[in-house]
């Protein structure tokens, strides 16, 4: 077992793990009746967690100094199982899953559940630290977030939950080659040869035991992935892009055993996105034909697609093709304005990867999968269970999958 | 609706006319039962507003939590926290750390200090900072990223003018700090706490802050829907593996139910005392509406031959009983909001004093304690009427065909009431007899009413007597106007005698509460001088306003090893703990110490016999307060667990003791020691071994000393200053008690010249009588004099007697129902010798009006007028 | 006993007072027949039993002894709330000193006895004025009594007598209070309304003015019947 106090109190170093003592499982469901300020931006997680956190708005969060933080500005070198583990001295982190599965008898149900650590303060700012500090004294905050797609019932229902990476309430343990990504009740654990998933909360709860089919995929240049123009706009981004699942969903006091298809992403960094990013797009789809397709857009304002816009082509076996901007187009075919925010989403796309023949469409399964935060919705985003069809190399195919779309709702402005 | 309106017409017609044209006389009752409306009033808002801020503040602390996690007098491991939270039970769990803190340069008012975790404490308690907080995070985050920063309360930020950004200092019973400040809290949910004196910080800082690393004050605990309902005793032995022994899951709701009820038994306690001031207006109702019954005899008569029913006129002077009440009431409204104000800050810092801790700003003007004191005055206006409303039924048609009526010799019935009265204030001694009902002395406040109206009644036979007795005696002393004014007093009747009632209420009630007081005082001063004896305390900062419940300072703890041999120190360690709902504490100290410099007040045991076995740690001592409330007596098993130990000793005695909260359980320090563990010590008091020859300087010395070896964070107190201040702070809160009582008497005044004067009115044509037999004004005015003097010298007595009947049912009843505690028995004859004549004087005085009106107008024109 | 033809019916009308350990007698075994629509003038000295037999028969007193009955009740057996009916309903009362309340106006004090029997003021307002006016009084009718002089006080007892339009109206030395002029007017009201109003009429009076109107005297002594006429 590698031993760790506090993360932070770690020389920072990729690979080395945050380690908090005591096992943490099971959810919590914060009432949406409270001031809960806390939700996320997948892509733009580095928002989410200063936007979510606080009520400031975006330019002071740009200008922030990103000094004394390490910083992703080449290749990452990862290595695991123990990169699977927390890098505490990058700002943001996080462990995501998300997946496909039904019931024998094709009931079908969309999941995710991410666990976000966020770094509050520099590493430097530990000098200031008393000399013998408190053991809930940290730098690490820990989110989850939980959601459940009931395609055939039309429902989605989300969750989340938090707590500081100190006393066992949060955190990352690594042993015997294994990592638990732990937040109060909720726990992600990685094995070598399983991942298991556990998030409860008085609605609904998640227990399910993955298993790879795929190796590692190593994004942008061996993980190195760009999302700018500086060399450290950038993060570190590995997936496991096809993990075949089973467990159960509980929704209420109704309990499904499922089986499906799973992707996960552990991604790291330091730097915000550059001013002039509007939002971000992100697709997952798993094609019946064996192959994975992620596709990453960063949307400017004037709708076009930054440069650093990229994806990766993962095939049968498990070979990864990385994809620049220019490798695809993603044009949106309908919309679909949600009731609660007033937002306007795409929900149906084309997607064209000229140079391996895919033109496919993606369509959302279900419209509502609208995340919904705060009393205000400050922060409000959609992210939801995808449809793929179209052809590939000729042949038909299809697919499923997730797709995150930030910065449609009026929440972004508040961040402006 | 028609005969209403027909009554108010006749009601109109009749009695508001004749009030208007004797519109002094009403206005006097009405101002009488204004007074004691507003103080009934007044006092009920002022202890209520310390009641709701008590309550409300520890709602807020509690917040929404299901059970509460904590180690009685001790701290919870935080590692608890992440262990509960796995269980199925438990949806979330949250730390909590609480400590009053002070702000340097403000050495006055501590604070309360909150240490919480922003996150995980979201689900229980609200909170919410202002805009313009400093720095760019949100403030929570703020709190957990940088050490040592707050976010404060709004009153507490405006009284210190204490902004964002600013840097303030600290200080704890270990040490100081500098904080900075984050954020100023809304007034709303934590930042109402405490009456909005409270700070807010990262668990983390307080822990640094205050040096209790791993610990936690309590985990609060909300429980998932789908586990519950199960009893928190069941959840206990359901996690016995998993809790540390000794660790506690009690309902929030129990939080400061002890303190409510403390609270709760003072606002009945004032509410009797202050309902007497309404009681002592009843009589003033009684002989006005008696007065109008007698002076319009011809008239009800008229009134009866034209066609009245008894039953409208006695509704019509029921209802002047009521009126009087409204009218009082109304006038009261205003007098009770400039009473409330002085009130509130007396009442608070009484129950601040004596009970807990509340911070009161507002009133809250409460629809219920209105319609109370509406009621409960209209119901006082209304039973002082029926009597004369029945006189003035029973008024026959016939009277109306004769001009001058026969006497009628209706047979007095003195006599008759007396026996009743006799029987009211003998009913007083089973009464007090009885136990209280949940936790209110019921019996003992009819008790103390059944007196007050037996007195009242027993007045006109007791004035037949006294009138009957002293006349021929007078006779020789004073001359005939004396002997005249005697015979008056003897055949005064009811009407008057009554109104003597008044006086003898409000005399009664002097004199109780001056032997009350005074043997609480006396019983105090006692207590201070052999209990809380020595020469010098010493203490962590602010660990007395936090219960010494923390160990002192190991800087202390060691610099007090090496002390001057020629003081003896009695170190003592406190634990809050509590039994069933009643808090108290379990005062370890050196007994055998203490016991060569001090001494305990006893209630029950010998103390000779037990000193050994109490220093060898056989056995505790409790206070009384602890034993009424637990009803533990001597050669019972105390038991308690203080932190992981069970106790289990015999009582070996019982002491008085009146520090706050009342209840004290004492044991030798060693003694625990050897038996469980070392308590360590938070506070000592030091004693000279002998005292000094210059004691001034052998003090200075001895603190230079302690701060050379132990520093300057600590407090001290010279053992001199601290019983001064203790006996200060408990004379400051019997303020209170005798604003009250002033009002009671000056309505009692108010009483007297009413009576007299209208004695003197209804008398004007006996007195020209007497001019025209030859009598001298002189002689007239005199024997008035005489009369008002008799009146008042007999309610005096009667008042007195009923007073030290009273006092022994406040100090041995109610006091012990109430609080728990009784007191040494002692009159203060000094102060009751100089005050009963200064109280004659002034009823005097109040009878002075009434001689004056003698002879404002010419004899003739009344002779005409008749 | 009783006849219908008689509107007052006394049987051996007895009326003791007991006075410590003597007693005094009012009435003594008094037989009184009075039919409607007389006037009857009753004399005698003070403490002849005058006082005491109006107040019988005005239902203000109760006879120790023998029977009464009025316009059909029975006084001797009457309780007190058929007593206090009867005074509102039977019997108009004219009182020597006229006994007005001091804080009612002349129109409160003549509508009072309607308004205790239960009638509302604004039905009655109307009638009294009728009969302020009648009376000449009018013009004092929101006067308190202190402002008015003797005549005008007993006009306004008369008009409260009259209020509830009683069969019978008692008046007790109606003059006693009055000067010459002022006592004859009163006596010319009673009689008017004896004779054009059919109200039965009962004086007790020391003076003569109402002799010449009398239909029938009385004359006590001693709580006894000296003689009639």
């Amino acid at each position: 077992m590698t031993t760790t106090g506090s993360s932070s109190s770690l020389p920072e170093k990729n690979g080395s793990g945050v380690i908090q003592k005591g096992p943490g499982s099971g959810g919590s469901r914060v009432d949406k009746n409270r001031p809960a300020r806390l939700r996320r931006f997948r892509s733009v997680v580095l928002w989410v967690c200063l936007a979510a956190l606080s009520t400031v708005n975006f330019d002071a969060v740009a200008q922030q100094s990103e000094a004394g933080y390490l910083s992703v500005t080449g290749p990452c070198h990862l290595g695991f199982p123990e990169d699977h583990g927390a890098h505490p001295g990058f700002r943001t982190e996080w462990w995501y899953y998300t997946g496909n599965l039904q019931t024998a008898g094709q009931r079908s149900f969309g999941y995710q559940l991410t666990i976000f650590r966020r770094r509050i303060r520099p590493p430097a700012a530990q000098q200031g630290w008393p000399e013998s500090p408190s053991h809930w004294r940290t730098q690490q905050i820990f989110l989850g977030h939980a959601a459940v797609t009931d395609i055939a019932g039309a429902r989605h229902v989300f969750s989340e939950s938090i707590a500081r990476g100190a006393v066992g309430l949060a955190g990352v343990r690594q042993s015997d080659g294994r990592t638990t990504v732990f937040v109060n009740k909720w726990l992600i654990d990685i094995g070598p040869d399983s991942h298991r998933l556990v998030a409860a909360t008085e609605d609904f709860s998640l227990d399910l035991q993955l298993h790879p089919a795929k190796p590692i995929v190593l994004h942008g240049d061996r993980g190195y992935s760009r999302k700018g123009d500086g060399a450290q706009r950038a993060s570190c981004y590995y997936s496991f892009s096809r993990l075949q699942t089973a467990g159960h969903i509980r929704l209420k006091d109704k309990r499904f055993e499922l089986t499906g298809s799973s992707w996960m992403d552990h991604e790291f960094s330091t730097a915000s996105l550059q001013p002039g990013i509007s939002g971000w797009d992100w697709f997952s789809l798993q094609l019946d034909n064996g192959m994975d397709v992620m596709i990453y857009l960063l949307r400017q304002p004037d709708g076009v697609y930054h440069p650093a816009s990229s994806g990766t082509l993962i095939d049968t076996g498990g070979r990864s093709i990385h994809l620049t901007a220019s490798d695809f187009k993603v044009s949106v075919l309908d919309t679909w304005k949600s009731p609660h925010s007033r937002a306007r989403y795409p929900s149906a796309w084309t997607v064209r990867i000229g140079r391996h023949a895919i033109d496919i469409t993606v369509n959302s399964r279900l419209a509502d999968q609208e995340m919904l935060t705060g009393p205000a919705a400050e922060v409000t985003y959609w992210e939801g269970s995808v449809f793929a069809s179209g052809t590939a190399e000729g042949l038909p195919v299809e697919g499923k999958g997730y797709a995150e779309l930030t910065g449609y709702a009026g929440g972004m402005e508040a961040l402006k | 609706m028609r005969p209403i309106a027909l009554f108010f017409r006749l009601f109109v017609w009749f009695s508001w006319r004749h009030f208007m044209k004797h519109r002094v006389r009403a206005l006097i009752v009405v101002a009488g039962i204004a007074l004691g409306a507003s103080v009934f009033t007044s006092v009920r808002l002022s202890v209520h507003a310390s009641l709701n801020s008590f309550t409300k503040s520890i709602d807020l602390i509690t917040g929404r939590s299901d059970a509460v996690l904590s180690l009685p007098g001790g701290r919870v491991p935080e590692d608890l926290l992440p262990a509960v939270l796995q269980q199925p039970e438990v949806s979330h769990a949250s730390a909590l750390m609480t400590t009053y803190v002070k702000a340097a340069g403000d050495e006055m008012e501590p604070f309360l200090l909150i240490g919480f975790d922003p996150l995980s404490d979201r689900p229980f308690r609200d909170w919410e900072a202002q805009r313009g907080t400093a720095g760019s995070d949100s403030p929570w985050l703020g709190l957990m990223a940088d050490p040592f920063t707050v976010l404060l309360s709004e009153p507490l930020a405006r009284r210190h003018g204490w902004q964002a950004g600013d840097n303030l200092t600290l200080a704890h019973d270990r040490d100081h700090a500098i904080f900075r400040v984050l954020g100023i809290l809304k007034p709303e949910g934590l930042g109402l706490a405490e009456g909005g004196r409270v700070a807010l910080t990262d668990v983390a800082t307080f822990q640094e802050f205050s040096g209790l690393h791993g610990v936690v004050d309590r985990i609060d605990l909300k429980l998932t829907a789908a586990v519950s309902p199960v009893s928190l005793e069941e959840l206990g032995r359901q996690w016995a593996d998993l809790l540390p022994e000794g660790l506690q899951i009690t309902s929030p709701s129990e939080a400061g139910e002890s303190g409510r009820s403390m609270i709760r038994a003072y606002q009945l306690n004032l509410s009797i005392l202050s309902f007497a001031s309404l009681f002592v207006g009843m009589f003033l109702v009684y002989s006005l509406v008696a007065l109008n019954a007698a002076s319009r005899r011809h008239e009800l008569a008229v009134m009866r031959a034209t066609g009245a029913s008894p039953g409208l006129v006695f509704a019509l002077f029921l209802t002047e009983g009521v009126l009087l009440g409204a009218g009082g009431w109304l006038a009261a409204i205003p007098l009770s909001g400039l009473l409330v104000s002085y009130m509130l800050r007396g009442v608070s810092q009484t129950i601040s004093t004596l009970f807990v801790r509340v911070h009161v700003d507002t009133v809250f003007l409460q629809p219920w304690e209105v319609l109370l004191s509406f009621g409960v005055t209209l119901l006082i206006s209304l039973l002082a009427a029926v009597q004369p409303a029945r006189e003035a039924m029973l008024v026959e048609a016939g009277e109306a065909l004769t001009t001058a009526r026969l006497q009628r010799s209706r047979k007095d019935s003195a006599g008759k009431m007396a026996g009743v009265s006799l029987a009211l204030i003998g009913a007083a001694v089973p009464l007090s007899r009885l136990p209280a009902v949940a936790g209110i002395p019921l019996a003992g406040y009819v008790a103390i009413l059944s007196l007050f109206v037996g007195f009242a009644m027993l007045a006109p036979w007791g004035l037949q007597r006294f009138g009957a007795t002293v006349s021929p005696m007078l006779n020789r002393l004073a001359g005939v106007p004396a002997t005249l004014a005697g015979r008056y007093v003897r055949d005064s009747g009811t009407r008057t005698a009554i109104s003597v009632g008044a006086l003898i209420t409000a005399v009664s009630l002097f004199t109780a509460l001056v032997i009350m007081v005074h043997s609480f005082r006396e019983t105090v001063q006692l207590w201070v001088h052999q209990t809380v004896s020595g020469d010098l305390f010493v203490a962590g900062k602010l660990s007395a306003v936090n219960h010494f419940r923390d160990p002192a300072p190991e800087r202390l703890r060691k610099g007090l090893l090496r002390l001057t041999a020629s003081v003896e120190p009695v170190r003592s360690r406190r634990f809050g703990l509590k039994t069933g709902n009643f808090d108290y504490e379990l005062d370890l100290l050196d007994l055998g110490s203490f016991l060569r410099h001090g001494r305990f007040v006893w209630v029950d045991g010998n103390p000779k016999a037990l000193q050994s076995r109490l220093i060898d740690g056989e056995g505790v001592l409790i206070s009384e307060v602890f034993a009424n409330r637990t009803g533990l007596e001597v050669g019972d098993r105390y038991v308690a667990q203080v932190e992981h130990f069970a106790v289990e000793l015999p009582v070996l005695g019982i002491v008085r003791d009146y520090r706050t909260r009342g209840g004290v359980v004492f044991y030798d320090r060693a003694a625990f020691t050897m038996r469980y563990a070392d308590p360590s010590w938070s506070t000592v008091r030091l004693f000279f071994r002998q005292r000094p020859e210059d004691f001034d300087a052998a003090l200075t010395a001895l603190r230079r000393e302690i701060i050379d070896r132990c520093g300057s964070h600590l407090e001290m107190v010279a053992g001199e200053e601290l019983r001064a201040a203790i006996l200060r702070i408990f004379d400051e809160t019997f303020t209170v008690t005798f604003v009250l009582l002033l009002i009671a008497l000056s309505i009692a005044a108010l009483g007297i010249t009413t009576t007299l004067a209208v004695q003197v009115l209804e008398r004007l044509p006996q007195f020209n009588t007497m001019i025209a037999v030859g009598a001298a004004v002189e002689q007239v005015r005199s024997m008035v004099f005489w009369e008002a003097l008799l009146l008042i010298t007999a309610g005096e007595i009667a008042g007195l007697m009923c007073g030290f009947l009273l006092s022994y049912l406040l100090i041995y009843v109610v006091n012990v129902q109430s609080f728990g505690w009784s007191f040494i028995y002692s009159v203060n004859w000094k102060a009751l010798a100089a005050s009963l004549p200064l109280i004659v004087g002034t009823a005097l005085l109040a009878a002075l009006p009434a001689i004056r009106l003698i002879f404002r107008q010419p004899p003739a024109i009344l002779l005409r007028d008749r | 006993m009783t006849d219908g033809n008689f509107l007052i019916q006394a049987h051996q009308l007895t009326r003791i007072y007991p006075m410590g350990r003597t007693d005094v007698i009012g009435i003594n075994r008094l037989d009184l027949e009075i039919a409607p629509g007389e006037l009857v003038v009753i004399k005698g000295n003070s403490g002849s039993g005058k006082s005491t037999l109006l107040s019988l028969l005005a239902g203000l007193d109760r006879p120790t002894g023998g029977g009464l009955t009025v316009a059909g009740v029975d006084l001797a057996a009457a309780t007190e709330s058929l007593l206090t009916r009867y005074r509102r309903s039977v019997i108009g009362m004219v009182f020597q000193n006229f006994n007005l309340l001091p804080t009612l106006t002349v129109m409160e004090n003549a509508c009072l006895p309607a308004l205790l029997a239960g009638t509302a003021y604004e039905q009655v307002a109307g009638k009294a004025v009728d009969l302020l006016r009648w009376l000449g009084l009018e013009h004092r009718k929101d006067h308190l009594p202190s402002q008015l002089s003797g005549g005008e006080l007993q006009r306004t007892a008369i008009a409260r007598a009259l209020i509830n339009q009683p069969q019978i109206i008692l008046a007790d030395e109606p003059t006693g209070n009055l000067d010459s002029r002022n006592g004859k007017a009163v006596v010319e009201l009673l009689a008017g309304l004896n004779r054009d109003r059919q109200r039965t009429v009962i004086i007790a009076t020391h003076s003569n003015l109402a002799d010449p109107h009398a239909t029938c005297m009385i004359h006590l002594k001693d709580g006894e019947i000296a003689g009639r006429a």
